[in-house]
């Protein structure tokens, strides 16, 4: 694609889509035509940052949310300029409203400044499809118009899938004025049961949350730390995922015997996950998925510190439970009644409750995707789950894999839909070094 | 640095990638087969096992195999489960560093260049894969002896990547 890729689509301007157009915009190719395409109202929010709720904070600090992978103190600079933020205060986490805003503003900077050279469109419009044509892709938009290019990125993003059953979701339509006293489940104990928690705290909400989730597992706190400088050469990789845990196990053990926090060693593994996770047995990333996943995911994507002692005084004061089983069956009557297989004891467990949130974890089978640009592609074959079915396939390259295993140099991927080849791409430090890779090798 | 049993290890992965698919390998014909001591390579395919390299069958049509297709094992893999962190000298390592008693670290021209080589090896082990390593074919290694015995003519030392010290 060098030297004539020149028109490029990115379908979904949330977080990972205005992140991409940045770097596209970086370069100085006056050819270059940058189309951003956002169903919702507001360009930079997604599902992510489209909460208005201040408790709702960024799980990440402020010195790690640069939406630019070689200025990583942009995001902190900018709370600095506009006082949000004080020197003295780091680490911040700022609440996720506040980061809309910061991509929200660096993209209005970024249609001003290309107000002249044409090279950014903004279309506020749902698209439909995506077609490979002979000089490159079409889109077809919910409007009945389409839009052309060399090539197009898909950054949609997290599927905002319907919750499941008589579950809703926080915040949808069904999620309608509850009695203040009245006791909820929430499946799910992760940060999303977490974000739960908080919107119905600020409702004024006062009865019990049953939480549950397979392991009943609460993701710990951030705290200011240091982490071990690693090197790709001293990490295991390719070995059976028992070997790997053992050795990582091994050297947490090791630091904190030095008096290293075991924060500092999972921060230290960081820059080699994706090398890690690429490296591995397809045996060894179904395993993780299956058994390792959730213990990882507590240590390595923690909260605010503010956020977790709300958290575990609610917990301590009875308000929340947190209820390691399996829902085995729920009963509509007059509200629901749960009924929770336990863990550990195997034994029966019935909660009555006023509702159900659906809080499980933003992974789902990506064939039977709400997105219809996703799931269109799946059926034409133009686009085929991962192995794990946790995304796209996708080349290391971006390169969405078609049915027939050829990848694909007009259909691109970025952010959390290439996940199965890229493992941690949830969040915007890694996003933001995705999508320069990616702009560095399509514009040079 | 490659130990004798890193060395070893790799020749019994390569005779392995030499079978059929799912073909097993009795330990005597690999270990007569490469020159490896039975005992040592006994230990060896444990912990080869234990890092699901290999695969082991008991009894009398007992033997090895590989656990997965040669060319998804990258050499580097295999290195450092059986010899540890990838590292030419000991204190150019992080995990397994060890301070040479003898020099300032700090003002060490040796260990700065090591840090590179370390990188280097890391570069071309974690490149290369079990099934690359057992195709190179026979013209090669002449060429690569051809080498070898130049720079013995010369008096030099041999360009080697993997600066092999004793255990």
């Amino acid at each position: 694609m060098t030297g004539r890729a020149n028109s490029i689509i990115i379908v979904g301007g949330g977080a990972s889509g205005v992140v991409l157009a940045a770097h596209l915009l970086k370069s100085p190719n006056p050819d270059l035509r940058v189309t951003l395409i956002e169903k919702r109202p507001h360009f930079g929010q997604g599902i992510a940052y489209s909460t208005l709720l201040s408790a709702h904070v960024l799980n990440v600090s402020a010195a790690g949310m640069s939406a630019y992978a070689d200025d990583p103190g942009n995001f902190w600079r900018w709370l600095l300029e506009r006082g949000l933020a004080t020197p003295e205060q780091a680490p911040v986490y700022a609440p996720r409203s506040v980061y809309a805003r910061y991509l929200g503003e660096l993209l209005d900077d970024l249609e001003v400044r290309e107000q002249a050279t044409g090279r950014l469109r903004l279309i506020r419009e749902e698209s439909l499809s995506i077609t490979p044509t002979a000089s490159g892709v079409e889109v077809a938009l919910a409007n009945g118009t389409s839009v052309v290019a060399h090539l197009a990125v898909l950054a949609t993003g997290h599927d905002e899938e319907p919750a499941q059953g008589h579950a809703i979701r926080m915040g949808s339509e069904a999620d309608t004025a509850l009695p203040p006293d009245s006791r909820v489940t929430v499946l799910g104990t992760g940060l999303s049961m977490v974000d739960a928690f908080l919107s119905l705290e600020q409702r004024g909400h006062r009865g019990d949350i049953i939480a549950v989730s397979r392991r009943g597992l609460l993701p710990s706190p951030h705290r200011k730390g240091n982490p071990i400088k690693l090197d790709v050469a001293d990490i295991p990789l390719g070995t059976q995922l028992s070997y790997f845990v053992g050795w990582f196990r091994d050297l947490i053990r090791e630091n904190q015997k030095a008096g290293i926090d075991w924060r500092d060693v999972v921060d230290g593994l960081r820059p080699f996950n994706q090398k890690i996770w690429q490296n591995w047995p397809s045996s060894a990333k179904r395993r993780f998925v299956e058994h390792t996943k959730a213990w990882w995911d507590i240590h390595r994507h923690r909260m605010a510190p503010e956020v977790y002692a709300r958290v575990t005084e609610a917990v301590q004061s009875g308000r929340i439970r947190l209820v390691a089983g399996r829902v085995v069956g729920i009963t509509a009557a007059d509200g629901f009644t749960v009924e929770v297989q336990s863990r550990r004891t195997q034994r029966l467990e019935a909660f009555d409750v006023a509702r159900i949130y659906d809080c499980s974890g933003i992974v789902r089978d990506i064939s039977t995707s709400s997105n219809s640009v996703v799931r269109s592609l799946v059926d034409r074959g133009l686009a085929r789950p991962d192995p794990l079915r946790i995304g796209l396939d996708v080349s290391a390259n971006c390169e969405i894999i078609a049915g027939d295993g050829t990848a694909s140099a007009k259909i691109l991927a970025v952010g959390p839909l290439t996940r199965g080849t890229f493992f941690e791409i949830d969040a915007i430090p890694d996003i933001r070094v995705q999508c320069a890779r990616l702009s560095k090798r399509l514009l040079g | 640095m490659l130990t004798k049993k890193g060395k070893y290890g790799l020749k019994a992965l390569v005779h392995l990638a030499q079978l059929p698919a799912g073909q097993l390998a009795f330990v005597n014909d690999i270990a007569t087969g490469n020159n490896i001591p039975k005992k040592f390579l006994d230990a060896i395919l444990g912990e080869l096992r234990n890092a699901g390299f290999v695969q082991s069958r008991k009894g009398k049509d007992g033997g090895y195999r590989l656990a997965r297709p040669a060319d998804e094992i990258k050499v580097g893999h295999v290195v450092r489960v059986l010899d540890g962190p990838l590292a030419p000298i000991p204190c150019a390592s992080r995990t397994q560093y060890q301070r040479c008693e003898d020099c300032n670290e700090a003002t060490c021209q040796v260990r700065h260049l090591m840090l590179e080589v370390r990188q280097a090896i890391a570069e071309v082990l974690d490149q290369r894969s079990l099934a690359e390593m057992r195709d190179i074919v026979i013209d090669d290694l002449l060429v690569a002896r051809d080498i070898d015995d130049l720079a013995a003519a010369s008096g030099i030392d041999a360009p080697s990547v993997l600066v092999k010290i004793p255990a």
